[in-house]
Formats: C-alpha cells, structure tokens, sequence
C-alpha cells in the first residue's frame, strides 16, 4: 500500500526544515530530517579578519541567539589572544544571556509551540480567547529585548560587547529600572512555569538519551563554564569538544551533523535541566518540583517544560547579577587593551538551542586563519531523527497521516530548531 | 476599504529582521489588526497562497531555491519591499562574493560537491523589480513601522539621505575617526539607526549599507592615513554590501 502525505510549510519554526518520512509495508524506508537554509560560509566570510572585526559578523549567524554567538566568538577570540577581562564584563555578559534565553524561550514556548497544544494556528490567533496569556508574553519578550538593548546597544545585533569588555558600560538608572520591572514579572514567569507543566506531553518519543552541556564551574546552574558533562559521567575538557561534535557532511542538509562515536545526542535546555536541577535557583527548583514531572526525563517533549523552568531560572539569576553589580560599585571602564598575537582559541557556552563552540586560528597580526563553530541545532539533528524513528515506529499503526505529521511537527518545534528562516515541508510517504 | 492583504517571506538569512517585526511588542497586534496578514511563516501556520498588496521579503538570493521562491512571490505581489541588508544589498553571505562557491563549500564543508545549489549571493533587485528598499542589520523597528504606517495611507516611506555621522554629530559623540582613529564607516553609511554603535563608544560598520553618493574614495584614503592595511578596510566596506552598491568601488 502506498500512501502520500505531504504538508506544505512546517511553520512555527525558525528555519528552512524538511522532514521525509517513508513507509514501506509498516516499516520505515526513509528518514531524513534535512536543513534547507542556504549555505552563508561564515567560516570563510572569517577568514583575514582582524579579530575586532570578528565578532560583529559572526553574531550574523542567527538573530535569536546572536548574543550567544556574539560572546561565545568574543570569548573563543580571547581565548586565542591571552586577554583576561574583568568580574564587572563577566557579570553583564551573563546579564546579556540571561536578556537572550528570556527572549527566546519566551518566544518559542508562547509563539512557536503553544498554538500546538492549544489547538491555535498561532498565538496572535489566541488573542481572542487567551489575551492575558499573549499579552504576559509579550511584555515577558518586550523586557528581555530591553536587557539586550542595554546590555548590547539594540536588541539583535547589538555591537557595544566587544573584545575585552564593553564599548560603553550600562548606566546605573538603566539597571535599576531593569531590575525593577525583572521582580514586577518574576510571577508572570512562575506562571509560565505552571502553564507548561499543565500540558499533556505525549510520550511516543521516549528512549534512553544522552545529553551534554556545558559544565558550570562552581555549584550553581550556569550557561557559562570551563568543560562539557555527558549524562554518562564523563567530563570533557573545553579544547576537547571535538568529542563531543565531530561533524559529518551530508547530501541532504546544509547543517554539519554532530555524531559522536556514532550516537545521537540531545542538548538544550532537557540537558542542562537533566543534569544539573539540583543547582537551580530557589523559585525555578520548587516550580520544577511542582510541575510533577521527573527530572531527568527521557522525554525529548519535557524540552518546552525545561525551557520554561529556565525562563524563572533567568528572571531569579538576573535580579542577583544587576544587585551584585550595585554590590561592587558600577564602573564605567574601558575594554582591556588587546595586543594581537598568533594563537588558536576556543570557547563553548550554553545558548537557548543548546551547546554552541567557535573556535579560532589567529595570526601574528590577529587575523583569522581558520574559523570553526559547532551550532546546537547541528548537534540534535541526529537525535530528531531518531525521535522521528521511535514516533513513527510506535504510532503509524494507530495514527492517521494528519495525526503522524503533527506528531512530527511537534517533536521538530520541541527542541526549537533554529535554522533561520521559515520551515517547508514535511514529506511523508506511505508504500 | 478592505484591509491590505500582507505577506511576510525570509530568503536565506538570519531571520533578524522578521524577528525585528515580531519584536513591535506595543504594536504588534495593532500592526495585524491593520492589515490582512495571509502569509507569515515563522510566526503562524495558517498561511494561504493568494495575491498579496504588499509581500515583505527578507533575507538575499543564495540558492536556485531562493530565486525561485522569490520570482514566485514577486509574480503574486502588488508591492514588494526589500527589508534588511540582505534584501537591500546581499548582506554579510554576499562578503565572500569574490570567491569561487566550489572553494567556499571546501573550505566550509570540506566538499567541492555543490549540494545545495549555492550561487553567487545577489540583492532582491537584481533579481525581480522591487519597490521600496528598508535597510539596516536588522532593520530599526520604528522603520518598520513607520513603513507600514506609510504603506496603509497609500505613501512610501521616509529613508534618510544622510550619512550616520550627521546623527553622531547631533548627539554630540566624539568623532571616532578623527579623534581615536578607530575604523568607523559612518561618514559612508546610511543613518537612520541614530548613531547607535558610536553612540557606545563602537565604531560604525556599515550595517545599514552606503549613504546616496557615499565618498569612498574619501573613507579609504583617511583609513590608509590613520595607518590601516588596505586588506582591512577592504574586508570592511565589504561587509554588508559587497553584492550591489560597493563591487565597482572596491
């Protein structure tokens, strides 16, 4: 028997995506979760720039987490050129991630992946019927635009985080008044919180995982950290994280495909909520608690739960920065003066995706000789597919084609895949 | 009147600036009450494949896909506005339009194999006609809505003429070219961002794309004064607009 399907548009996502599924006589022939997104050589648009002027496009990649882009290819630079910076640039580069992982959790879990489970085609649809629910979104989503904008001078692609620190360091009345309207939403996330753990998470995906993320160096929860942990125990060196993502080049996608030793793995935030819930902030720890959902969970669909939980995770970690910033004395100091030097650096930091490397070779003059950056979505593509394998495996008897493609689409938009762009199809054939 | 019917399409890019449309947090929903909007891909999934008044396209021509898609979109289209860098000039892909796509997929991919039908990276305009270009990496919000706002009353929008500097100098920056000596393309770049980098103490980098007659031959010979290898200032000016306004200047 052949049957086809085939839905136009994969919408909701943030990328060029197709998934092709084919089923022959119950089994499934074919599986491929391609990126079609248009190749844009970063790594060679690297190549002969000055390290200062580095940065600034490789932040281009993506607009969602291009703060994580731009700090973790600042950071990978001074890695490379020996520049230590100081606590006050530590502390309000951080601030900055937390203003990306508000932003973009808030965005995916209200706009990208509710409408599923509520039954909407999107979430200005929901107005009508959820309008406080839309509206704490957007003001959830406003505010952290306005932490990225003080922190980087514009919401994407903001240039004030430069090598060494900061072009201009936020003024005082900017943080207060962020930290104030951080503790007047601080509920509007715990209710977030509550909202994701009421939904029914269908478990046709659940199979043993390994996760990895990046390992913070003290005792509490950290997008930021010097090595990389592995759900089996081990602990990789932060130069080591070939390891973990030695890429294959595929036919069908323009994503390198991350595959350790052959195995599919997860990163984002089920991994980090996976491995370290116990370092969580108070408020984030008890909502995980309540949400009676068991951590760590096999359930790649838990992913828009831990989003979530991070979300309270980052209102609570924003609060403490901009009051220990205060607690120190805020100073306006200037970057730290950089001496170009050859040397190779490497940098890996958690972004809301997932696990994102740069790494890179400069010359005597400081320019780059070679560019390499790992991005999250390439390091999950295989586990889609394998969760694709499962949900198929389990559902296609019971399921009809409508039901199987949304099932699809709903594990492709839980880890948030975020190839740029919109999505395009999903191809299903049935022999 | 019936309500505009809207589209809003990403070629390859960032998805900045339709990411920057759904960031109008204030206005969003008066923005959506205001139009019809029909197609929307990244943000909605009741799309429909109709005629559109006015198709907001973001993102440059990379892929045979590209070009296609776009072709298709401008043939539904009454208006079709080019918003972002990449639309307007072929943005930062378009940096490396120097180069043979063969020694880009090796260098990148590691394979001459081109998989993926990349082509030499072009802006919208030199690929379908186009009526009106918004610039900026991304674009500022209060253009886009201005934009909008302008399109709804049957007008086109208002882009400045003017370089960044003449923003710079209004609040009062110190001029970073003359006084610190750092790289800044202001004097070459389109305003209409209110000097917001300089304004940080960070020069300029073209983002917005050249200023009408933009004197580069002026900006270069001041950054070869100020000591910068040619290379530099080169891969500089090259940044966002290598595609279209710059290829013969440089």
């Amino acid at each position: 028997m052949t049957r086809k399907i085939r839905v136009d548009h994969l919408s909701r996502v943030e990328g060029h995506g197709r998934i092709k599924v084919e089923i022959e006589d119950g089994k499934i022939s074919e599986l491929q979760f391609s990126i079609f997104e248009g190749p844009r050589f970063f790594e060679a648009v690297a190549l002969g720039r000055k390290y200062d002027q580095v940065h600034s496009v490789m932040a281009r990649i993506c607009a969602i987490c291009s703060a994580g882009h731009k700090i973790t290819s600042i950071m990978a630079l001074e890695d490379a050129l020996g520049v230590e910076v100081t606590e006050q640039t530590k502390l309000l580069r951080e601030l900055y991630y937390h203003g990306m992982f508000i932003e973009s959790h808030v965005l995916h879990l209200y706009f990208l992946a509710l409408p599923d489970y509520l039954g909407y085609p999107s979430a200005i649809a929901m107005v009508s019927d959820h309008g406080p629910v839309v509206e704490r979104a957007l003001q959830m989503k406003k505010l952290a635009n306005d932490i990225q904008e003080v922190c980087s001078g514009r919401p994407i692609h903001g240039e004030n985080p430069v090598v060494g620190g900061f072009g201009q360091v936020p003024s005082a009345d900017q943080l207060r008044t962020l930290h104030d309207r951080l503790q007047e939403y601080l509920p509007a996330a715990e209710e977030t919180v509550s909202l994701f753990a009421g939904l029914d998470y269908p478990s046709f995906t659940k199979a043993p995982t390994v996760f990895y993320a990046v390992k913070p160096d003290g005792d509490l929860f950290s997008y930021f950290g010097s090595s990389i942990a592995c759900s089996d125990g081990r602990v990789i060196a932060m130069k080591d994280y070939r390891q973990v993502c030695e890429e294959k080049v595929l036919p069908y996608t323009s994503a390198k495909q991350s595959l350790p030793g052959g195995q599919p793995f997860m990163v984002g935030a089920l991994a980090r909520v996976n491995l370290f819930a116990s370092t969580l902030t108070p408020r984030a720890a008890r909502a995980l608690e309540q949400s009676g959902i068991s951590i760590p969970s096999d359930n790649s669909l838990h992913n828009n739960l831990a989003q979530a939980v991070e979300t309270l995770y980052s209102f609570e970690r924003a609060i403490d920065i901009i009051e220990d910033l205060f607690r120190r004395g805020l100073k306006q100091e200037p970057p730290v003066e950089v001496r170009p030097k050859a040397g190779v650096g490497i940098a890996g930091t958690e972004v809301p995706r997932g696990t994102l490397y740069h790494e890179y070779e400069l010359d005597d003059e400081g320019r780059v000789v070679k560019a390499n950056v790992v991005t999250p979505t390439a390091q999950n593509q295989a586990n889609i597919e394998k969760d694709f394998r499962n949900c198929v495996t389990r559902m296609h008897e019971e399921a009809d084609d409508v039901q199987l493609t949304k099932y699809l689409e709903m594990i492709a938009r839980a880890y948030d895949p975020c190839i740029s762009c919109a999505a395009h199809y999903v191809e299903l054939v049935r022999r | 009147m019936s309500k505009p019917k809207v589209g809003i399409f990403g070629l390859t890019g960032c998805a900045g600036c339709q990411l920057a449309i759904i960031n109008c947090e204030d206005e969003l929903l008066d923005i959506v009450g205001a139009v019809d909007l029909k197609s929307f891909v990244m943000a909605q999934s009741n799309n429909e494949e109709t005629e559109f008044d006015v198709a907001f396209v973001e993102g440059s021509v990379v892929t045979r896909e590209d070009e296609h898609y776009l072709k298709e979109i401008r043939s539904k289209s009454g208006i079709l506005v080019a918003i972002g860098s990449c639309a307007c000039f072929g943005g930062i892909q378009a940096a490396a339009n120097d180069r043979e796509r063969e020694d880009l997929l090796q260098i990148v991919y590691g394979t001459k194999e081109n998989f993926y039908e990349a082509r030499k990276v072009a802006a919208l305009h030199e690929v379908v006609k186009v009526e009106l270009q918004i610039p900026g990496c991304p674009i500022e919000k209060s253009e886009i809505i201005s934009g909008i706002a302008s399109l709804l009353r049957g007008d086109t929008p208002l882009i400045p003429t003017y370089p960044v500097c003449l923003e710079c100098k209004y609040k009062e920056n110190l001029c970073l070219l003359k006084e610190r000596g750092d790289m800044c393309l202001g004097p070459v770049t389109r305003a209409g961002c209110d000097a917001r980098c300089p304004s940080h103490g960070v020069a300029c980098r073209g983002c917005r794309g050249p200023v009408e007659e933009a004197n580069t031959a002026s900006e270069y010979s001041i950054l070869l004064e100020k000591g910068y290898a040619e290379e530099d200032i080169k891969r500089a000016l090259r940044t966002f607009a290598y595609a279209t306004e710059l290829k013969e200047k440089l």
